[in-house]
């Protein structure tokens, strides 16, 4: 009898708690869905809102200097420069930003996606809009993992666009794509011998906006490695950078098996 | 229905001053002689439409170019309402927006728009954009009550 009052107590908690789980799961689906509709609010703000009070600048400069440019000289019209191109950046960090905002959110397919055949097309591209620079290639063959293609193809495409950008200045630029086994794990990276990064600044580089060069040495936003990252995540997988400043970089990145 | 002829006249849609002065610069230097009207949300959007009030005696637009976020009535219920009246539905609408969204794209096209034009932030192309649109429905397609 005691022992039997005993099981049922227990019983009583197991119940319980399967219901308490419950109760805090649903809480956690509807929190998840709120938050959703929360970003998607954001998303249209920033694309539709933000947009509108850029336009008002970037177009009324430009009217001032199609109209009135003739008549100004000096700073005035260095100032009015400045603003411009302040906009037309602004524009530009938006794309961006939505970009990483989509690719969050965006529908994924699994398949079976050959990386080096990728990355020698996306390498075959940057040479050729970019014939004047003799950099030495090297793609490992036969290197291929399971995850969305076109979103694979956005990651080798920043990873490598970063290296032939970041070995601009370099003498003899390398960039090579190969496989690495770290602890049982595959890593697929690309490795230059290019500008490099100051050491302890990997986490960094990872982050929307955060760039460790000049705009001027080095165009652009800071956002490819940010949606490096994101897609990655979303792969199961992870990243890791190393590099030293003026002595090259590497990325790798793994991808999760489910 | 008087047109007058030679004369295009345009309503536009918009509740952002600034959008309307650009909209009036880029037309200003465009080919077609035209007669901008503004709306600035969609009450009075549909007001002019249907020359209630102050609008009484004024002619129907060639073209309507309409901003989808609009105070008070949205562009969308404009879209609807001015598509489902036999008396408007035949006025090409051409939405202008920020709003690069599929979601709204869609809907506009549902909505029966007559095309879609996402605004660029670069005032060069916002020029180049507002004289295709000139160009295409003011001066290359074939209007009603314009022959």
């Amino acid at each position: 009898m005691y022992r039997a009052e005993i099981v049922m107590a227990d019983r009583e908690k197991v119940v319980d708690s399967a219901d308490n789980q419950e109760r805090t799961l649903n809480k956690l689906q509807a929190r998840l869905a709120e938050v959703e509709q929360e970003l998607d609010f954001l998303t249209y703000a920033i694309s539709h809102d933000l947009r509108a009070p850029l336009r008002t600048l970037f177009g009324f400069s430009t009217l001032l200097v199609r109209k009135y440019g003739d008549n100004l000289e000096g700073q005035p019209l260095d100032y009015l420069k400045r603003i411009l191109s302040g906009a037309a950046r602004m524009e530009t960090m938006i794309e961006e930003l939505l970009k990483l905002s989509r690719v969050g959110r965006a529908e994924m397919r699994r398949e079976q996606v050959d990386l080096s055949a990728l990355a020698a097309t996306v390498l075959d591209e940057m040479q050729a809009a970019d014939p004047g620079r003799p950099v030495e290639i090297e793609v490992e063959p036969g290197l291929s993992c399971m995850g969305d293609q076109s979103m694979l193809r956005t990651v080798l495409h920043n990873l490598l666009q970063n290296a032939w950008k970041f070995t601009g200045g370099t003498p003899s630029p390398h960039i090579r794509f190969f496989a690495w086994i770290n602890e049982g794990q595959r890593f697929y990276c690309v490795r230059d011998n290019g500008a490099g990064f100051a050491v302890g600044q990997a986490d960094r580089l990872f982050r929307p906006f955060q760039r460790l060069h000049l705009e001027t040495e080095f165009p652009g936003v800071g956002m490819g490695l940010a949606l490096v990252k994101k897609i990655i995540q979303r792969h199961d997988g992870t990243v890791r950078a190393e590099g030293e400043e003026g002595a090259g970089a590497t990325f790798c990145f793994a991808v999760g098996d489910t | 229905m008087k047109k007058t002829p030679g004369r295009m006249d345009i309503l536009l849609v918009e509740d952002n001053p600034g959008d309307v002065e650009l909209v009036r610069e880029a037309l200003s230097n465009g080919g077609v002689k035209n007669v901008l009207h503004v709306a600035s949300d969609g009450v009075q959007a549909m007001r002019f439409l249907r020359k209630e009030g102050e609008y009484a005696g004024r002619i129907l637009p060639d073209l309507v170019l309409l901003d989808l976020n609009l105070p008070r009535k949205s562009g969308r219920e404009v879209l609807k309402d001015l598509k489902s009246d036999p008396a408007l539905q035949f006025i090409p609408v051409i939405v202008l927006t920020s709003s690069k969204s599929e979601e709204d794209i869609i809907q506009a096209y549902c909505l029966h728009a007559n095309c879609y034009v996402s605004k660029p932030v670069d005032f060069n192309q916002f020029v180049n954009i507002v004289h295709s649109i000139e160009d295409f429905w003011l001066s290359i397609v074939k209007l009603p009550f314009r022959h």
